[in-house]
């Protein structure tokens, strides 16, 4: 098993590094086109044009661009992503404390989105053929057609206003603080033995969550429903009947087992997507995320933060799609080197 | 008491709404320890009636009469679960495609230990060495690291070696073998068969076994049912019904198949094809009676009764005594003499595949060594040998498909082993190739046409107006009508759609044709349909052909000259007649000796070679 997989890990690391740096280089050339001057930023409104020309010595910008992406570069593998100009704290420290609440989020949603894209799919699945089949089409594609956010507004307005049963704001009530440790809150609450704060996080996640999750699980319905009538016109299952085996033992240990390898490639390529998607249901929920850190460091123009968000994510995503690789090649036998 | 008895049975389906019968009225019954061997083309209803036994129809079909018992018991009638506890239990199946019969993502440990478990056979260990003791009894040594193996590591003969232990692993008393062998090479097609014999003799198992394959059925089955769309045309004991044939269809479709012995004889053409559902129901009276060489007035005005011709031997005909008047025409002369000068030359052909397994490591694996040979005009050379042999590797090459890793070919004096775009036009001017799969060689979303006339079209000569002419002229050629030319590929026949396969190798006037097992996979009558057709046009254009097979009675039937491959080498070749008839390479001899015999009454008796290799060579490539 373990050797199946290293090779790929192998390979996906040399690949990584490629894409990291081009990335890099992406953010930061785009970044240097804007038309934001971060020298006169970090002075107070009064500094004077010579001020500003001495900041901008000291900050390096007046050495050739590919002179400052080579230092910006050597400082960011060091992990010194610098000093938030807006906040004026490590921006390490800053992207440190929101990862763990966005990858919680991403995670329990992607958890959320696969739990009821299987279901759906075995439920179309098991009507197809049958009249009650428009009614399973017409449900999926309006659940395709309608956002997250109208989902998170949809929530928010039912189970947080008019049911008041879910709160909608933030990671925790306020009479709690953050426990300290990794930052995956869910997780230092059970460390810490505090059930109290582990309940108060947990239903702090769900509006989130389900706005995530069901807008993503319509995909998934429909990709496992359309593999597994591909598989039931397989040989093998049609032999397995002939066997005399059960339709539940058939459904299960053979015809899922075939099916889910083209819904999980889905799911690997929905994780980056819904990772990106976590933004606006932050911004929606409040919720103290690399979302929120993202809007705020664009609406001030700290570059600093946005460079290092932007690598953030992409590291991210590259970790998840090596992830659901090898998960592919543990379940599919024929991808396998002999 | 017999294990398997069917009295009237009819199996309809819906075709718009209406009722029509797939099956009808067929009657037969199999005892204790016998083969029924069902034969008959393909749609004659032979699979309909294994997925009878099973009652697993497809959507809108249903037994609408008559009965199906087995060991006592309604097939038809009993509740699911019932039938569902009989199923791989006391009736076992033993499928055509043994790749895809088993599931991907399971070892083959963890299907057999399925199997098992549902026969109650125990705990995990006792089941372990159960399984064990199948794989030994199918003749599968190294049983415990195939048990940890996927089906993918398999060759196909291991795979349904394992479907077959499966199968008996609960001493059935009912086998339904479905095409069995078909998707095999020969040689594990003897192997196969002969194990399936052995083990039901030893549990003294009933068998239905149904085949396409005549010659195999007379060597295997006690009793024959030859069927037509769905109708009993002939049953009987195989000897009496093969060696007196009373029906004309069984006659026709015995012509129609390349004799392995004795003088080389014309092949039967059975005109036209069997009538598909929607066409059953305007026929009044004998459904064969629009192909029937021997049909009468009295043919066409009411189905035919089924009487008896001899002992326990019966068949749905009203003149039985004039069967045995239907002859073979005479065959068309083949000519190897006069050759001339070569129009292609061969000379030490040589194609080495590189895989590579992680970072660094790789292994060569030597597809075709050292071929070389000489095509003459007009003359037709066949290459045979088993799946893996390299064949179509050597057909690739010379297409200029595939880069040779070393040696040369020449066409008409001038060396094609150079890639210039001068050499590939050249090449292409004398060499088409014909591919095996006409479904997957025709482009769906193109007219006949358009399809036929590809080379005029890439080539920029002729209006379209010509074109369509041209295109209706080939088909008129090929036997088509000319009709055909303005319908896409998934309107026509298979049969119709190798033919369009021809005609577009042929438009551009090519004097080599490489035809890679383009017979394979089709009815006997349309393959004698397709193999006359080759005859009739070399005669009436003149062309080389260069034709790979794996049946070795095509290739009698058709080839001046002969290469055998064995593991990418050319191991003999000479005249086709004298390397059939006296083979000297041992491989030879053994590949012919596991063709069945023409003559029903004569020993079979295939060499059992070395154990099949442990891997696919070359599965990967």
């Amino acid at each position: 098993m373990i050797a199946t997989i290293l090779p790929l890990i192998g390979r996906r690391l040399v690949m990584s590094v490629l894409i990291l740096l081009i990335v890099s280089l992406l953010l930061f050339l785009v970044l240097h086109v804007l038309p934001v001057d971060p020298a006169a930023m970090s002075l107070p409104p009064t500094a004077t044009i010579a001020d500003i020309e001495a900041m901008r010595r000291e900050m390096g910008l007046d050495l050739p661009l590919p002179q400052q992406y080579l230092i910006w570069l050597s400082h960011v593998i060091h992990a010194d992503f610098g000093n938030s100009i807006h906040f004026r704290r490590s921006v390490l420290s800053l992207v440190g404390e929101t990862l763990p609440a966005t990858i919680e989020l991403a995670v329990l949603s992607m958890i959320i989105a696969a739990a009821l894209g299987i279901v759906g799919g075995l439920v179309m699945f098991h009507v197809r053929g049958s009249r009650k089949e428009p009614i399973a089409d017409l449900g999926s594609i309006m659940l395709l057609s309608i956002p997250e956010f109208l989902w998170a507004l949809f929530f928010i307005l039912i189970f947080g206003v008019a049911l008041q049963a879910l709160p909608f704001t933030g990671r925790l009530d306020p009479q709690f603080r953050l426990p300290q440790g990794t930052g995956f809150l869910l997780f230092d609450a059970l460390a810490a033995g505090r059930l109290d704060i582990f309940w108060s996080a947990f239903k702090h996640m769900i509006l989130p969550c389900f706005s995530l999750g069901i807008a993503f699980s319509p995909a998934i319905m429909r990709v496992l429903r359309s593999s597994l009538i591909d598989v039931y016109q397989e040989d093998y299952i049609h032999l397995a009947r002939l066997r005399g085996l059960s339709e539940r033992r058939i459904l299960i240990r053979h015809a899922l087992k075939n099916a889910i390898l083209p819904t999980l490639s889905l799911m690997g390529v929905q994780f980056g997507i819904l990772f990106g998607g976590t933004l606006l249901v932050e911004v929606i929920f409040s919720y103290p995320g690399l979302g929120n850190l993202m809007v705020d460091a664009v609406r001030n123009a700290d570059l600093p933060i946005i460079q290092a968000v932007g690598l953030a994510y992409c590291v991210v995503v590259l970790i998840i799609n090596t992830v659901v690789d090898s998960l592919y090649l543990v379940l599919n036998p024929k991808l396998r080197v002999r | 008491m017999d294990m398997l008895i069917a009295k009237d049975l009819t199996v309809s389906a819906s075709l718009h709404g209406e009722r029509v019968p797939v099956i009808r009225e067929l009657n037969f019954s199999v005892a204790p320890g016998r083969v029924l061997g069902l034969v008959g083309e393909s749609g004659a209803g032979k699979s309909m009636i294994g997925r009878t036994v099973a009652q697993l129809l497809p959507p809108g079909f249903a037994v609408t009469r008559g009965e199906l018992m087995f060991d006592g018991q309604d097939l038809v009638r009993m509740p699911f679960e019932t039938r569902r506890e009989l199923l791989g239990r006391d009736i076992a199946f033993v499928p055509q495609e043994p790749l895809s019969g088993l599931n991907p993502v399971l070892t083959i440990g963890q299907q057999i230990d399925e199997h098992l478990a549902r026969l109650d056979f125990g705990n995990r260990k006792v089941r372990r060495d159960r399984a064990l003791e199948m794989l030994d009894a199918v003749h599968l040594t190294q049983g415990a690291s195939l048990l940890g193996k996927y089906p993918h590591q398999l060759s196909g003969g291991m795979c349904q070696r394992v479907l077959i232990a499966m199968a008996f692993a609960s001493r059935p008393k009912l086998l339904v073998a479905d095409e069995p062998t078909t998707a095999l090479d020969v040689t594990i097609q003897a192997r196969i068969v002969q194990l399936i014999a052995e083990l039901q003799r030893n549990e003294g198992t009933s068998v239905v076994f149904i085949t396409h394959d005549l010659r195999l059925a007379a060597q295997i089955c006690d009793e024959i049912l030859v069927l037509y769309a769905g109708r009993p045309a002939e049953y009987g004991p195989a000897r009496a019904v093969f060696s007196e044939p009373a029906h004309p269809y069984t006659r026709c479709l015995q012509l129609s198949n390349p004799a392995m012995s004795g003088a080389r004889r014309g092949l039967y053409t059975l005109p036209e094809r069997m009538p598909g559902l929607s066409a059953i129901k305007g026929i009044e009276g004998c459904l064969f009676a629009p192909r029937c060489p021997n049909v009468t007035e009295g043919c066409n005005a009411a189905p035919p009764p089924v009487i008896d011709v001899g002992a326990g031997h019966r068949a749905a005909c009203i003149h039985p005594d004039r069967t045995a008047a239907i002859a073979a025409p005479v065959p068309a002369a083949i000519d190897a003499s006069g050759l001339g000068t070569p129009l292609m030359t061969v000379d030490g052909l040589s194609k080495t595949f590189t895989t590579r397994h992680g970072l660094f490591q790789r292994s060569e694996f030597a597809a075709v060594k050292d071929v070389s040979f000489a095509l003459h005009g007009n003359e037709f050379i066949g290459i045979v040998g088993e799946s893996g042999s390299g064949k179509s590797t050597v057909a690739r090459m010379l297409c200029g498909l595939e880069r040779p890793s070393e040696g040369a070919v020449a066409i008409a004096g001038r060396d094609v082993s150079d890639d210039s775009a001068a050499t590939r036009a050249y090449r292409r001017d004398y060499v088409q190739m014909v591919f095996q799969d006409p479904q997957s060689a025709l482009n769906p979303r193109r007219r006949v046409a358009s399809i036929v006339t590809q080379a005029l079209e890439a080539a920029g000569t002729g209006t379209g107006a010509e074109r369509l002419a041209r295109a209706e002229a080939l088909l008129s050629e090929i036997g088509l009508s000319p009709e055909m030319a303005l319908r896409f590929p998934s309107q026509l026949s298979g049969g119709q759609r190798q033919r369009v396969n021809i005609a577009r190798a042929l438009c551009a006037e090519p004097r080599i044709l490489i035809a890679d097992e383009i017979v394979s996979g089709l009815d006997v009558s349309v393959q004698a349909q397709l193999l006359n057709l080759l005859l009739r046009l070399r005669r009436q254009r003149g062309f080389a052909m260069l034709f790979i097979s794996h049946d070795l009675s095509v290739v009698r039937y058709l080839c001046d000259r002969v290469l055998v491959m064995y593991r990418g080498e050319v191991v003999e070749s000479g005249p086709t007649a004298a390397v059939f008839d006296a083979p000297s390479h041992p491989y030879t001899k053994s590949l012919l000796a596991a063709v069945p015999p023409d003559d029903p009454s004569a020993a079979w008796a295939p060499r059992s070679r070395d154990a099949e290799p442990a891997l696919a060579l070359g599965a990967g490539l």
